[in-house]
């Protein structure tokens, strides 16, 4: 008796034979149909649900169904990491997984800088031809007159999105930028979840070549918008955080996976750009910042150079609000820094409706004064989900007005004075308190509880930060709040939640994408690159587990 | 006398859900000076009390907090009644070897769990964090444990669980041993594939799986 069985994907119409008990999410990896499964067949997202028929639901041992409503059970969804096929089945992978355009970050707070180049090319009239220069080595010769065409790229790769910036390094200006999801992303939201996905040799080149061909693909875009000449791009910089600065160069990232957490690839380098197929100059490099640990990447590096913060004068705090919450605090100039597990639920992972930064997102919500509601979501649409934004907007707004109480629990409808408009909001599902936002979107208690770990972590960083170093919260002059949905978030829901201490009001700026501007001021300037790599190694790094009251600080940050 | 019991017992058991310590002492002196049994006040009393706790933590009432604050006003009256116990009564508890797999340094999930285990009547031996696969089994077998009892909040290091369940079979002690699993990227599948005896998705829900597995 064969073991084999068929699987159909819908609406692609395309077919693989796998073995039994190999589960729907494989069978789709082989048949190269691409279903999102953020946490990486791990079971604990529920984001890679797929629909059955009535007969290919007899097919399979389906496992997982805890993410699933009631309803959606009914109708036949199943979570594709977990359902095992036991026959030929018809799967129907739903629409929002095949790729929405995503809202992408891709300004911020920049440094001037005297450009400075690596890369010089000079004109020889007497045999009409260029030469191209990488520090003082003469690296290329290129015929006729092609001195003002000297360009670089910036580049920030973030866990979730990729940002090209395509830089004249004559004259420092941005000719155009582009901006894509990470591919990695789709078969691995998080940082840990892509280590483990890159534990083997296998699922490491497909991450590092997924993102290779990616941002090929940018730099055609950013080429052919601006009709420069791909020959003629002579460096770029790959800013990060150290997991994607590994898988981006194809280093193995499992030593950042397991305690002490020591980068195996700690940057400070150039790297051959045809080595690695961009296609770019054949003697074009690439150069990765320092990192600063395992945790904080050389996107803080960027950031911290893009933000001058070893410049500043008092006291000023860099946070960047995401998974790993890195942060850096700089005192007259001297730095130390830190990061924190705040996990993924400021991408909308881990919250029942939560969703990334595209279309039908809700990513604003605030409470009128009249107790109305305004939403606004991506795209103007009817929401579909939560992004991080508005995610932290909502609890923000829901704190403020007495919705949720201090300790993160929805308040009781019926022994409270709430206004009707939001009182009525207050409804059950499945058995549990719910605030509904609008007819397909709402926040569990459980979201709640996931918000209070994420901010509670962040807030636990900077207060342990601020007192390794002696200082209260009042005393900081300045909190610069940086990281790709930066300028999305306001500082009154930050406040509310506690996130940051009340103290920090009018203090707060957002700074953006300091990766990518960080990262354009390291290309144009390499004097800058010395500054940095020395300045690194200055950085105090902190680790947050070793301080004996670290728990008791969490717990207490917790509340709202 | 038994109404006066019955009030006492129940007085404890609100004072944990109620987070109040002060009224956990008190009604824990009360309860000596009355001469009533210091291990049934612990038993109906206190313990009944962190049960309620962990059932409003089920039911998303109650968060981390809460039940710290809780099992602290349950330790306090426990100082108060634990020098009264007869000494046959401390007896022979269940005993569970906890802690956090190497490579995770993560371990505030894993002392949720402890304190939840001990307010319920287990002995808990804690490792702590990154802790060897191996070293599981050999406090499992030096203390004669019922449970192992692991957890991570990584996704790279979930495999040393799978480690642990190859060792114990590998040495012929898997049926010594119930082992149990949780922490963030943990679910039930995860646990079934591994060959572990149970998942827990929170530390209440440890507290019955554990009870369900010795029992």
């Amino acid at each position: 008796m064969s073991t084999s069985v068929n699987v159909v994907f819908q609406p692609l119409n395309r077919t693989v034979q796998v073995e039994k008990g190999v589960t729907i999410l494989q069978a789709a990896r082989l048949a190269g149909v691409l279903i999102e499964s953020p946490c990486n067949a791990v079971g604990t997202c529920g984001k890679c649900k797929v629909k059955l028929d009535q007969t290919s639901r007899s097919s399979i041992r389906p496992y997982g169904l805890h993410h699933l409503s009631p309803e959606e059970e009914e109708q036949g969804y199943v979570l594709s990491c977990e359902a095992e096929v036991l026959g030929d089945i018809l799967v129907d992978v739903p629409s929002r997984s095949h790729g929405t355009e995503l809202k992408i970050l891709s300004h911020g707070q920049s440094v001037e800088v005297t450009p400075e180049t690596y890369f010089q090319k000079r004109y020889e009239p007497k045999d009409d031809r260029t030469f191209v220069f990488a520090g003082d080595e003469l690296v290329g010769l290129e015929q006729s007159n092609t001195e003002d065409q000297k360009y670089g790229l910036a580049v920030d790769i973030g866990t979730t999105t990729i940002v090209v910036s395509l830089v004249d390094l004559g004259s420092g200006q941005e000719i155009a930028s582009a901006s894509a999801l990470n591919p990695q992303s789709l078969h691995a939201q998080d940082v840990l979840s892509r280590i483990t996905f890159a534990s083997t040799k296998r699922g490491l080149m497909m991450m590092y070549s997924e993102l290779i061909n990616e941002l090929n693909r940018l730099i055609e875009r950013v080429t052919e918008k601006s009709i420069v000449n791909r020959e003629h791009i002579y460096e770029v910089i790959f800013s990060g955080n150290t997991c994607m600065i590994h898988l981006a160069t194809g280093k193995d990232p499992a030593p950042l996976g397991k305690y002490p957490y020591i980068p195996e690839f700690t940057g400070a380098v150039h790297l051959s750009a045809s080595e690695h197929h961009l296609g770019v100059s054949p003697f074009g490099l690439i150069y990765v910042p320092p990192v600063i640990s395992a945790y904080v990447g050389a996107d803080i590096t960027s950031g911290i150079l893009a933000s001058q913060l070893h410049q500043q004068k008092g006291i000023t705090l860099f946070v960047d609000i995401g998974t790993n919450g890195e942060m850096a605090l700089a005192v007259e100039g001297k730095l130390s820094a830190t990061s924190t597990a705040a996990g993924p639920a400021f991408e909308g992972m881990n919250i029942t409706c939560g969703m990334r930064a595209g279309a039908g997102a809700l990513e604003f919500f605030q409470i009128e004064d009249d107790k109305t509601i305004t939403t606004k979501t991506i795209g103007d649409q009817e929401p579909v989900g939560i992004c991080g934004s508005g995610l932290l907007d909502i609890v923000g707004e829901l704190v403020a007005n007495g919705v949720i109480d201090k300790n993160g629990r929805f308040v009781k409808p019926e022994s409270t004075l709430l206004p009707a408009s939001l009182k009525e909001r207050l409804q059950l599902r499945d058995g549990k308190r719910v605030f509904q936002i609008s007819r397909q979107v709402y926040l569990t208690q459980k979201d709640v509880r996931q918000v209070q770990l994420a901010k509670g972590a962040i807030r636990t960083g900077i207060d342990l930060l601020l007192r390794s170093k002696g200082i209260t919260s009042d005393a900081v002059d300045r909190v610069l709040i940086a990281g790709s949905f930066g300028y999305h978030l306001r500082a009154k829901s930050l406040i509310h939640l506690g996130l940051l201490p009340d103290s920090f009001d009018g203090k707060i700026e957002f700074i953006g994408n300091t990766s990518k501007t960080g990262a354009q001021a390291f290309l144009m300037n390499q004097s800058l690159r010395k500054e940095m790599e020395k300045g690194v190694t200055e950085i105090e790094v902190i680790e947050l587990a070793n301080y004996g009251d670290f728990e008791q600080v969490f717990v207490r940050s917790l509340g709202f | 006398m038994r109404e006066l019991k019955a009030k006492l017992f129940q007085d404890l058991s609100d004072a944990v859900v109620d987070m109040d310590e002060e009224k956990a002492v008190e009604t824990s002196h009360q309860v000596i000076d009355e001469g009533i049994d210091a291990y049934e006040a612990i038993e109906k009393g206190l313990a009944h009390g962190m049960d309620r706790v962990g059932e409003l933590f089920d039911q998303e009432e109650y968060f981390i907090p809460e039940v710290l604050i809780c099992s602290d006003a349950m330790y306090a009256g426990v100082e108060v009644l634990k020098p009264h116990l007869k000494g046959d009564e401390q007896g022979e508890k269940k005993k569970v070897v906890i802690g956090v797999i190497e490579g995770d340094t993560h371990d505030i999930g894993k002392n949720l769990v402890k304190i939840m285990l001990e307010t319920s009547g287990f002995d808990v031996f804690d490792l702590g964090r990154d802790i060897p696969p191996q070293q599981f089994v050999d406090k499992a077998k030096e203390v004669g444990a019922h449970i192992i009892g692991l957890s991570t909040l990584m996704t790279t290091t979930m495999d040393g669980m799978r480690e642990v369940v190859r060792i114990l079979e590998e040495t012929n002690l898997r049926e010594q041993f119930k082992v149990i699993v949780g922490g963030g990227p943990i679910s039930q599948s995860f646990a079934d594939k591994i060959g572990a005896d149970g998942y827990a998705a929170n530390a209440a829900d440890a507290v019955r799986l554990a009870r369900k597995l010795v029992s």
